[in-house]
This record gives C-alpha cells, sequence and structure tokens, in this order.
C-alpha cells in the first residue's frame, strides 16, 4: 500500500510516483525557487497538463503546481463511490443566483491530472460552426480560433489520449480514425441506440478517453463502472496517466499538494512568480512566465485575488470580464424502469451518444445538446432520486430496490453567456487563508427552453423502447468554462487567441475559462486540444523572441 | 431447427462444397513443358498404404480443428450464457468430431467408417447452421452490420471452422476410401487438389476472422500481423498447388505450410501472454479468459496447415492424380 | 418486491478479484464507524436518531445501519460537499440549528420533541419542512425546505447507499477491481453479481448468490 498521498507530498527528492508500478518511482527533475523557471502552471488538468507537457518537450523549464494530491490509482483508488469523493475540490465555495451550481464531483477535480482523474472520458469534437457561434450562428460569441486549425489539433489531443472510438462518425466533417476501436455496448448504451433508432436519430457508440486494447502501461477497460470515481486500472487516459509522465520525462517538475494563492506583479507590471502553500507554509517560485490553468472556478479566483495597487481589479482584468460569463452546462435526465436487467453500472456510464441535436439547426432557440446513455453508482442514483422526485422512506427505499432495471438518457447542452454568472472573491476564508470564490448563477430563457426540448426528446426515446416508471431529473449541471474568455479585443475578452492575457504579456490562461461558448459537448477534448496549441504557439513566439 | 433453416444449411453445405472444388475443375495440362514427363507410373507401384497415412493426417487435421472449436466455442458460448438452448450443440458436435478425429487416427484400415463419416457431415452442417445463427445475431443488433457489432456480437466467421473441421474430415475418410491401386479421388477430383483447394479457402476464411479481431484490437502489437501476413502467403501457394502442376515437390509450400502451422501454436502462445497481460492477470482468469484474446481460436491455423501437409502427401504420392 | 436478491452479501466477495486491499480497508473502516457522537450532544442525536428512522426507515430483522453515526462523522471529520448555499451555514451549524428548530415545531404541534411523536405526525413535520412550511425564528433565517433539501436527505440517504447492507438490498454489484464485468448486455449476469429472485425462483436465486463469493 503506498504512502497517504495526502499526507506528505510523493513528488519530491528527485522523485515523483510511477503511476503505472506499484511503488514505482519516476525520476523527476526538480528547480530552486530562486532560480526563475521559464514557466510556472497553475493546474495540470485538461488544460494545465498539455502545456506542461509541450512545454517541457519544447525545452522550456516548467513547474506545474496542483493543489490537489498525487495519487496512484493502482494503489490508492477504492472500488467506492464515498471515498473517492477525495478526487473532488470538496473545499467549500459559496453558491448563489437563481440556479446556483452544485459544485464538486460534477464540475471540479482536485489531483495531479485535475478533473481528468474523475472525468467520464467523453472526449468529443466541437462542431466547426461553433468556432463562430456569433457570426455562424447567430448567439454567443466568436472564438478568435479557427476551425480547421483546431480540427488538427484535435486530432492530436485523440492520439495523445489514445481515445477509443468509432469507425465512422455520424457528424461533422470528416475526422482521422480513432488511435483504438469503440468499446462494446453495454444494455443502457442499447437502450439509447434503440430509441434513437426508432426516433430515426443517428447514434455512435461513444468515443472514450478509455483503451479498448492495450496501450504501452494500460491494460483494457475491465468495464468496473467505477470510472467517475477514479480508475484503478490505468484504462482511463487521463493527463495524470498520459500528458504528466510525458512531462516528468521532459524535465518538468510536478510540486503536488501546493495551493497558489497569489501571483506576484513586479514594478514592470509582469508576473514575476506564484506564491504557493506547500506543507505547512507559503513558498514562492520565481518564474518568466506564469500559465494559469485551474479551471472556470479557481481561475478567476486566483486572477482577483493576486489584485495588485497598479491592477486594483485583479489581474488581466482591465476588460472586466475576469470571473464573468461563467458557463456550466445542462446535464438533466430522463430516467426509467425497464423489465429486463439493465445493470447500467458495468463499464463506463455513457458508452453510447447523439449529438443529433447538435447539427440540427430546427430549433427555436439557440445552441446545441447531445445525450448519453448514463450509469449511475447507488449514492449518486439515490441522490437523484430524492433531488427529481422528492422521495424518502419507505417509498425511496422501494423505489431503489429497482435498481438493476432502471435505464436513463442524460443530456449535455450548451447555456449561453452571460456577464450575470460569475465568479467573485467571498470574505470567508479557507484552510490557506485565501478568500473562497463565490458562484452566482441563473439559467437565461434560452438555456431553460433547449433544457425541456432536450427533456422531451430523452422522454420520447425512452418510452420508445418500453421503459415504465419514467422521470424527469429537471435540475442538474457539469463542467464549467468562460471565466476568462479568449478574443480578438482586449476590451472583451481576457486573453488572445494564443490564451496570452492581453494586459500582462507573460500571463497566460490555459484551461476552460477561456471558452466564449460552451458547445453542446462535453469540454475536455478541447481545452486539451487548446493547450496543445498553445504550447505549439509559446514555442513559435519564443523563437521569434516574442515571449 | 425449422425446416426453412435445415434447407438452407444443406444448400449452404453444398454450395461450399462446390466452390471448395472448383478450382480444381478443367484444370489445365502440365504447365511446365520444359520438365520431362515422368512415364505413367504403372498402378501396381502406389503405394497402398500412402492412402491411409494421407487420410490419417487428415483426421488429425480435422481432430486439431474439432479441439479449437470446442474449446473456443465452449468459453464464447458460456460467456454468451448459452442463452439459446442451441448454444451447446457447437459443443456437442466438436466433441463428437473430436472423438472420431481420434478413432480414424487410430484406424490404419482402408475403409471409411459410416459413424466418422455422420459425424463429419454433421458437424460441417452444424457450423453451417451456427453461422446463419451468428447472422441473425448481428442483424438483431442496433446498427446490424456495422462494424461495431462485427467486432462485438457473435463471431461471423467462428462457426465456419467447425464445418472445415467437418468437411476436412469427410476428405479424410474419401481418402482412406480408396481402392487398393487407385489414386484417391474425391466426386472425380483428385483428393490431393481437393484437400489443398479446401485448405486455401480455410486459411483465408481464418485469416479474415483474425484480421477482424486484430483490427478491433487496433493492432497495438506488432505480431498482430502475422496472421494476416503468413497465411495469405500460405494460402497463396496450397491453392497453386491445388491448381497447377502436379508434378512438382513443392518445398516452398511444405515450408510456409510447416511455418503457419508453428504460427497456430505460437498464437495460442502470444494469446496467453495477451490474458495475462489484462488488469489482474491470471488471477483475474474468470474475467480475462473471457475477455481476453482467445487461446484456443489460433490453432485452428495449424489444423489447416496440416490438411494442407496431407494435401501436399497426396499430391506427391500421386502425380499422376 | 422485498428480499429481492435472496442470499445476496456483496461482502462474501471480499477475498476475490473483485476487491483490492485498499477497498478492504475503506469497507472496514465503513463498517467500524464510531457509534457514539463525536459532534451532536445526547439531545440532538436523539433527534437526529429519530429524523434517520423515518427519512430511511430499515428492516426490523437485521441491525440497522448506524445512519446518525454517519452523519456524526462527516461533520467531525470535516468532511465537506465543495459548495454551500449562501443561505446556508455551515454543515454542523445547519444540522444543530435545523434539529433544534425541528424540536421547536414538533413541540409547538404536537406538545413533545420530535423523538417521542408517533411516526405519522413525524412524518408530517418532515413532510412540511420539505415543503418549506416550517419557520420561526429557531431555524435563524435558515430556509427549512434547503436545509431539507441538502442536509437532511443528502446526509442520510447517501450514508445508508454507502452501506454493503444498502448494497445487497438493490443488488449492486458492489467493489470491482481488479475483476469488472464481462457480461455487458440486457438481462445478461456475471456470475459473481447478485441473482435476482424472479417469482417462483427464490430457492434458485438463492444457490446462485450463495454461489457469488
Amino acid at each position: 500500500m503506498s504512502a497517504d498521498p495526502f499526507a506528505a507530498p510523493p513528488a519530491a527528492n528527485g522523485r515523483a510516483p510511477d503511476v503505472f508500478k506499484r511503488g514505482g518511482w519516476v525520476p523527476m527533475r526538480q528547480y530552486g525557487e530562486d532560480e526563475a523557471v521559464d514557466f510556472a502552471v497553475v493546474g495540470t488538468g485538461a488544460g494545465g497538463g498539455p502545456l506542461i507537457c509541450g512545454l517541457a518537450e519544447g525545452g522550456f523549464s516548467v513547474v506545474g503546481f496542483d493543489a490537489g494530491p498525487y495519487f496512484r490509482p493502482l494503489e490508492d483508488f477504492a472500488s467506492d463511490e464515498r471515498e473517492q469523493d477525495k478526487l473532488y475540490w470538496t473545499d467549500e465555495r459559496v453558491v448563489d443566483g437563481a440556479n446556483p451550481i452544485t459544485m464538486g464531483g460534477k464540475n471540479s477535480g482536485k489531483a495531479v491530472g485535475g478533473s481528468t482523474v474523475h472525468f467520464a472520458m467523453v472526449s468529443l469534437r466541437f462542431r466547426p460552426e461553433w468556432f463562430k457561434s456569433r457570426s455562424a450562428l447567430g448567439y454567443g460569441a466568436d472564438w478568435p480560433l479557427n476551425w480547421r486549425e483546431m480540427w488538427q489539433y484535435y486530432t492530436k489531443a485523440e492520439k495523445a489520449l489514445s481515445i477509443s472510438g468509432p469507425l465512422s462518425y455520424p457528424w461533422g466533417p470528416k475526422r482521422p480514425r480513432y488511435p483504438y476501436r469503440a468499446h462494446e455496448l453495454n444494455g443502457a448504451a442499447e437502450l439509447l441506440a434503440r430509441g434513437a433508432e426508432a426516433m430515426g436519430l443517428k447514434w455512435t457508440p461513444t468515443q472514450l478517453a478509455t483503451v479498448s486494447a492495450p496501450h504501452r502501461k494500460s491494460p483494457p477497460c475491465v468495464y468496473r463502472g467505477f470510472c467517475r470515481f477514479g480508475c484503478s486500472t490505468n484504462a482511463k487516459q487521463s493527463q495524470l496517466v498520459t500528458f504528466i509522465p510525458r512531462a516528468l520525462q521532459a524535465g518538468a517538475e510536478i510540486r503536488d499538494l501546493a495551493m497558489v494563492g497569489r501571483i506576484e506583479i513586479g514594478p514592470d507590471g509582469r508576473a514575476t512568480g506564484v506564491h504557493y502553500h506547500r506543507e505547512g507554509r507559503w513558498r514562492f517560485q520565481k518564474a518568466r512566465n506564469v500559465a494559469v490553468a485551474g479551471y472556470a472556478i479557481e481561475t478567476p479566483r486566483l486572477l482577483l485575488a493576486s489584485a495588485t495597487d497598479k491592477f486594483p481589479d485583479g489581474l488581466a482584468n482591465s476588460s472586466g470580464l475576469v470571473g464573468k460569463n461563467l458557463m456550466t452546462q445542462s446535464n438533466q435526465a430522463v430516467f426509467g424502469t425497464m423489465a429486463q436487467e439493465v445493470r447500467w453500472n458495468k463499464g463506463p456510464p455513457s458508452l453510447s451518444i447523439t449529438e443529433h441535436w447538435n447539427y440540427d439547426d430546427g430549433k427555436d432557440f439557440a445552441g446545441g445538446y447531445c445525450w448519453m446513455a448514463q450509469g449511475p453508482l447507488p449514492v449518486e442514483w439515490v441522490t437523484i432520486q430524492t433531488s427529481s422526485r422528492g422521495l424518502w422512506g419507505q417509498a425511496l427505499r422501494d423505489e431503489m430496490e429497482k435498481y438493476n432495471h432502471q435505464v436513463g438518457l442524460k443530456m449535455v447542452g450548451e447555456m449561453l453567456p452571460d456577464e450575470c454568472n460569475r465568479v467573485t472573491l467571498a470574505d470567508q476564508k479557507d484552510q490557506y487563508g485565501l478568500r473562497v470564490a463565490r458562484v452566482t448563477y441563473s439559467w437565461g430563457d434560452n438555456d431553460k427552453a433547449l433544457i425541456q426540448h432536450a427533456l422531451g426528446q430523452m422522454q420520447t426515446s425512452l418510452e420508445a423502447v418500453g421503459a415504465t416508471n419514467i422521470f424527469r431529473q429537471e435540475d442538474d449541471t457539469n463542467h464549467l468554462a468562460g471565466t476568462a474568455r479568449m478574443g480578438d479585443d482586449p476590451a472583451t475578452s481576457v486573453v488572445n487567441a494564443d490564451c496570452r492575457s492581453w494586459d500582462i504579456p507573460n500571463l497566460w490562461v490555459c484551461d476552460g475559462s477561456v471558452f466564449p461558448t460552451t458547445g453542446g459537448v462535453n469540454p475536455s477534448l478541447t481545452i486539451t486540444g487548446i493547450a496543445m496549441r498553445t504550447a505549439d504557439r509559446i514555442r513559435i513566439l519564443a523563437a521569434r523572441g516574442e515571449l | 431447427m425449422t425446416r426453412d433453416t435445415t434447407a438452407l444449411a444443406i444448400s449452404g453445405a453444398a454450395l461450399l462444397g462446390l466452390a471448395a472444388l472448383a478450382p480444381t475443375w478443367g484444370r489445365p495440362t502440365s504447365r511446365a513443358p520444359a520438365v520431362p514427363a515422368r512415364p505413367a507410373t504403372p498402378a501396381a507401384t502406389i503405394d497402398p498404404g500412402a492412402a491411409v497415412r494421407a487420410a490419417r493426417r487428415m483426421n488429425r487435421a480435422a481432430g486439431l480443428i474439432a479441439a479449437s472449436v470446442l474449446a473456443d466455442s465452449a468459453i464464447e458460448h458460456y460467456r454468451g450464457s448459452f442463452h439459446n438452448k442451441a448454444m451447446v450443440t457447437p459443443l456437442v458436435v466438436a466433441t463428437l468430431s473430436l472423438a472420431v478425429s481420434a478413432h480414424g487416427n487410430a484406424d490404419k484400415r482402408p475403409v471409411a467408417h459410416r459413424a466418422r463419416d455422420g459425424v463429419y457431415a454433421a458437424a460441417a452442417v452444424t457450423g453451417l447452421v451456427g453461422t446463419c445463427f451468428h447472422i441473425f445475431n448481428i442483424s438483431k443488433k442496433p446498427g446490424g452490420f456495422s462494424w461495431q457489432n462485427l467486432f462485438y456480437s457473435a463471431p461471423i466467421g467462428a462457426p465456419t471452422a467447425l464445418t472445415l473441421s467437418g468437411a476436412m474430415g469427410f476428405l479424410a475418410e474419401r481418402v482412406r476410401d480408396t481402392a487398393p491401386g487407385l489414386a484417391p479421388t474425391i466426386a472425380g477430383v483428385s483428393a490431393g487438389r481437393a484437400v489443398a483447394a479446401a485448405t486455401g479457402v480455410g486459411l483465408l476464411g481464418t485469416v479474415a476472422e483474425a484480421g477482424l479481431l486484430h483490427f478491433r484490437g487496433a493492432y497495438h502489437d506488432p505480431f498482430m500481423f502475422l496472421p494476416v501476413t503468413i497465411p495469405p502467403l500460405t494460402a497463396a501457394l496450397i491453392g497453386n498447388a491445388a491448381l497447377g502442376e502436379m508434378r512438382h515437390r513443392r518445398p516452398m509450400t511444405r515450408f510456409w505450410l510447416r511455418f503457419t502451422a508453428a504460427l497456430g501454436f505460437a498464437g495460442a502462445g502470444f494469446h496467453t501472454i495477451g490474458v495475462a497481460r489484462n488488469m489482474g492477470g491470471w488471477r483475474n482468469w474468470r474475467q480475462n479468459l473471457l475477455n481476453g484474446p482467445p487461446i484456443p481460436a489460433p490453432p485452428s491455423f495449424t489444423g489447416l496447415a496440416l490438411a494442407g501437409l496431407a494435401a501436399l502427401g497426396l499430391m506427391e504420392d500421386h502425380p499422376d492424380g | 418486491m422485498a428480499d429481492r436478491y435472496p442470499g445476496y452479501d456483496v461482502l462474501s466477495k471480499r477475498w476475490t478479484e473483485s476487491w483490492n486491499e485498499t477497498t478492504r480497508q475503506v469497507i472496514d473502516r465503513r463498517l467500524s464507524v464510531p457509534r457514539q457522537a463525536r459532534f451532536f450532544s445526547a439531545a440532538e442525536w436523539r433527534t437526529l436518531s429519530a429524523v434517520c428512522d423515518r427519512i430511511m426507515p430499515q428492516p426490523k430483522d437485521r441491525p440497522p445501519v448506524p445512519l446518525p453515526a454517519y452523519v456524526d462523522q462527516k461533520i467531525a471529520a470535516g468532511l465537506l460537499d465543495g459548495y454551500r448555499y449562501a443561505q446556508m451555514p455551515p454543515q454542523g451549524e445547519a444540522w444543530q440549528r435545523g434539529l433544534a428548530a425541528l424540536d421547536r415545531a414538533a413541540q409547538d404541534a404536537h406538545g413533545g420533541r420530535f423523538h417521542v411523536l408517533p411516526p405519522d405526525q413525524q412524518d408530517g413535520l418532515l413532510r412540511r419542512m420539505q415543503q418549506g412550511e416550517l419557520t420561526g425564528e429557531a431555524w435563524g433565517g435558515m430556509p427549512c425546505k434547503l436545509f431539507f433539501e441538502r442536509r437532511v436527505i443528502p446526509d442520510i440517504t447517501q450514508a445508508y447507499y454507502t452501506h454493503p447492507v444498502a448494497w445487497n438490498e438493490i443488488g449492486f454489484g458492489g467493489p470491482a477491481s481488479p475483476r469488472g464485468y464481462v457480461r455487458m448486455g440486457l438481462d445478461r449476469r456475471d456470475p459473481w453479481e447478485a441473482a435476482e429472485a424472479n417469482t417462483g425462483e427464490r430457492a434458485h436465486a438463492r444457490r446462485k448468490n450463495n454461489r457469488v463469493g
């Protein structure tokens, strides 16, 4: 059994855990705090991981900080929902607004590897038009990125993550073959497929970041179904087992259990390094560049908390948009009971998906959504049952007994940016003495219209396969985005297309915060693609002397 | 089994048999006029034991394929929970085919045996019926004949291995049942050519099956290319032997047949490593034996190669045939 | 259907490939949760226990899952949810205030503290809390509906379904590492999964469940 990754940071003394070998270590280069490293990257997740890796492979000196622990999946991950809460950001955020967001396992990880340690591995590409949502589709905002360039970065990301996907994809422009074949459908996924076929909608086995055949040291998925509670076999291709080990090999340092609390700004208005809390005290790492990749709550929190006299409204905030335009995605669902045994917990939760309503513009609302098969484990399932149906007592226990006969369809739906949805600093302080984030959120009319449309469609699909006892989960969200949006105008954005902040040339943001819109798909593959692109762009800029 | 399915099965068997033998019809006369023609061998000097030896080789080949089918279908149908009672059939028939093959291997008499004939014919038919069941199974899944269902539903080509076992065994009986002093023939065609042709077709079918499943495994290990590169070459060579010049010895064909035979067992070895490599290794055998690469499958290549070697033997023993 | 999975016990798989060492340790800790309050006072504990009995009534024919102990443990160990509604105090304070306010409401409505009331009156009070109808200064501004939805329901019901006894009840496969699942399709069961007793098949299902370990 490994030492407790929460007790003392394992990444120390010139070595880091080898996630592929029980009790094993890989050598890790370490940098002194007083020698300025080229890049200090805050966060090692979907955005931070590929950035650290790309920069290190490009010859830069990089230290990646993560507030979370450095897990050894083979040893540290138990097959238990409650125990595995340890993967999530359970430190408090204050939530308000008309539709407060439930923070935690639906949107916030705390570990080396970030939220990719617990995500459901769904790895979808954006619809190309979404990169020009405003000009092509009439809503939201345009991205300063070109879809064709992103198409290539999606391919690189899919290769790096060994995505297992179908041989032909029903929607969007052609894409190269996925590195691994799609997984077998489980009963829950088959029911989505039959429902879609009954409605005349296309469906597909889902592209997942878990391997369907051996890949180097990863064995193929054993279909244990605890994906969102940490993959204990390393079939799942999280950043922890892909980009981070590569980064270490290329000379990066990872500092785990290191909470960055403040970015220091020098007299010339440039970042000079980061203050971080590790092993009981505050420390400072000098850096020539700081990249923030803490995802859409912690990134604006850090930028706002690093306010100085020179930047009283927080760093990179001349537009006033840091923390604003927070977006989550609707994650409502429809559930039912089948006569057959479904046993939906066998395998990854979402083995099939339909993106029909991402590509069909015959809607009277903006934006798109997809829906996917579901397989909640018992604690999550009782949470859904109680919150959706108000059940408790014997009635709840009776309903829960039907567990092995349940079927469900869950959406991932686009929510539109609104400056009123935002992250600010509350007065309450956390265990590090830092002001906690306040997350304010309300759904707009378009969001609600999209949700109702989706619920209707998903219900029709379940009815088509003969489900009974159908009920709707009307309140659930997942994923985050938007709080440091990218654009081509400093007045209306925080960073440019290269994820470089307008105000501070050596301050970067490289995570889902930069999304101007969310699209109707899970964000992780897009975040990874943007991070790989940003690393490439930084190399080009450095070669030109423009860093 | 319904009347329609029976009729379908029998027609299928007949078609397969015809297809296997077709290349030997209207075979050209010698294509190597430069080689001096050997004088016709007097009937009295044909080795009377050669036919039985060849037949027993083919019994062994049929038996090895039957053993592969038995183990493979047992594991796969167990995985399928024997949800259809008919899924027991290939286990029973393959066991019988294995049993009569052992019997035939021990039997040195130059007469066909009625029980062996019956079992082998039943095996051939069962395999075809199984293929129909598997096709039906795939067609019922959402997406029908998609790559997804070819990968994960009942493997479309697997039951034909049982047909191959039955066909080889049936041909073995015909070879054995040669009147003394005559060259073995099957339905008027040289037995060696017939068996060679069946071997070629069988190899190609097995290549397709292995290729499909290795494709599902994304050819993650370069060794996975072996069953789709070596056996096709072997099939071409043995096919050429079936169609072509009778008089040569064929050292290259023989070599590749032996190599293919070895490859079959190597494949079982690779698959064993593959099972061990999955999560939990052999301790998790209850999952990995079912989910991992099928260990009994590759030796069907060996069985086919042995049949091919028997065919070569027949052709060399009876060069006029 | 009561006893839908007769004879099924997730714990019987403890030494199979479905469990690894980390999981065994975690479940052991779960099963040996301290039964004494570390956070709640004795009075609060009594009210809490009565609330647990109504929210998650348990069968009398087996030792009950000690739900108050799990609620207490979560607070005492400082295990947070990752978010807090602006109108809600932190979880410990929320529970204390809520239990006290519930007792107050019980006193006002029926003349006795919550735990002495008959079950139907207890259920009535809980339902009113669920509808947001309990008010008064005892709540200190905390909306009773939020307390019900965000503390009472999740803390108690989730605690129940983290317990192996609940997994047996619903036929959940339980821990699964390194061994996961092979038969993924509809109406397919791996031998280490719970067998459901359909009508007339109870003995057959029980035999299958006895072989699960």
